[in-house]
């Protein structure tokens, strides 16, 4: 790995704790805690954003109340959805229509998360499934035009090259 | 916000629990958050819960910061306990109220699970109470280690959340004075239709993102210039020591693990 690449990295990590945490109660209200999803849009501009993500997920959720049970769910729902998101730009062309697909998985994906709340604590599953899936797709879908207008003036893909 | 539940959670103190190696911090946590999976009656609930309170007593972790940090789950722990005391139905009938009826399996069922919430929760919050995240952020690498082999880049995921951690405090400055400089133009974040809020967000970000990339840009270089070149023959500021404390912490869990085992039912 890259020098730059590794202080890119580590800076958009705490990019996605900083701004997530900071902007967030002010501008959404009762959204306020899953706003650092919108940062998961990054991939579509340019993949190399992957890493930075996974370790503000990571950094996250080891300080989470429920520590290190989040961390393997919480960072495998990211690494999947967003290795998933990836992967389908190869198919799906436009990054309006990348992000939409990417909202989709990310709300998808959001089983483990289910899954994760059913082993612990026995919540039912579907249910569980339904209110967190709801959460991201609002706060995702939210973050598509953010992210365009974002991009308009400061080319997200260039930003991160060489 | 999150600077409160990063940086504000570590409380430094010289109990034996702050005194011990991160790496057996992690691996006493990361061991119990799987046996407290074992316990399945009233006996062995009753003791996570003394064993919780036995390490939050040695930590000498004031009750109210734990209490504090049950904050943001406290609603989902509400709702898992009505959940279970409403939807089970089994065992004798405790309480009936038109279409309300509490059953004694639901009650011990919303019990329990409160129990298990509870010790996770303390447990965790102890270990960020007691441990710098730098130092979780060392434990963590030196407990990786061993998924070298598997291509994962250990040192350099520890180095990125180290610079994370190191870059978290400024650039929540930064986004408070860019919130402040544009407040102040009459950008309003707090109010009014969803739509403009949205767009008020836009004007914020974009200085962000620029100066946060500038930041990284000389940080690199600056790494560069100082010879900086991965991992291999890498030494260490912070020299993590294993003594017989660590040893003891591991031992006392062993025997938690083995007293759950003989009273699970």
């Amino acid at each position: 790995m890259k020098v730059k690449s590794l202080a890119t990295s580590g800076i958009i990590a705490a990019l996605y704790i900083a701004v997530s945490m900071l902007i967030a109660p002010l501008a959404f209200g009762a959204l306020q805690f899953r706003i650092a999803e919108m940062f998961n849009h990054l991939v579509v501009f340019n993949k190399k954003f992957f890493v930075g993500i996974v370790i503000g997920v990571l950094i996250t959720n080891l300080f989470s109340p429920l520590g290190m049970y989040d961390l393997i769910f919480g960072l495998g729902q990211s690494v999947l959805a967003l290795s998933i998101t990836i992967f389908a730009k190869r198919f799906i062309k436009g990054h309006v229509k990348q992000m939409i697909f990417g909202t989709l998985v990310f709300t998808f994906t959001m089983f483990l998360i289910a899954i994760e709340l059913n082993l612990a604590f026995q919540l039912p599953f579907l249910y569980t499934w339904l209110t967190v899936a709801v959460g991201e797709l609002v706060v995702m879908g939210i973050g598509i035009p953010i992210m365009l207008a974002l991009n308009k003036r400061i080319n997200f893909s260039k930003l991160i090259e060489d | 916000m999150m600077e409160k539940m990063i940086f504000g959670r570590f409380m430094p103190g010289d109990s034996f629990v702050h005194k011990l190696d991160p790496r057996s911090k992690l691996l006493f946590v990361f061991a119990f958050i799987i046996i407290v999976f074992l316990a399945n009656n009233p006996v062995t609930y009753a003791a996570l819960f003394v064993f919780t309170l036995l390490v939050i007593f040695v930590s000498r972790i004031k009750l109210y910061f734990l209490i504090n940090g049950l904050k943001p789950v406290i609603i989902l722990m509400a709702f898992t306990f009505l959940l279970h005391i409403f939807f089970t139905k089994e065992g004798e009938l405790l309480y009936h109220w038109k279409f309300i009826s509490i059953y004694e399996e639901g009650l011990k069922q919303g019990i329990f699970i409160s129990i298990r919430f509870l010790v996770l929760v303390f447990m965790t919050s102890i270990l960020t109470l007691t441990t710098s995240p730098i130092s979780i952020t060392d434990g963590l690498e030196v407990l990786l280690n061993p998924f070298k082999k598997l291509k994962l880049p250990v040192h350099e995921l520890a180095l990125m959340m180290s610079i994370s951690l190191r870059f978290i405090p400024t650039l929540m400055d930064e986004t408070d004075k860019i919130m402040k400089a544009q407040m102040a133009r009459g950008s309003d974040l707090s109010t009014g239709p969803i739509k403009e809020r949205v767009k008020a967000v836009v004007p914020l970000l974009v200085p962000l993102f620029v100066s946060a990339f500038k930041r990284a840009e000389d940080l690199a270089t600056a790494m560069e210039v100082r010879g900086y070149r991965g991992g291999e023959g890498r030494t260490r500021y912070r020299q993590l020591k294993w003594d017989s404390k660590d040893t003891l912490a591991i031992l006392l869990l062993v025997a938690m693990t083995a007293l759950l085992i003989t009273l699970r039912s």
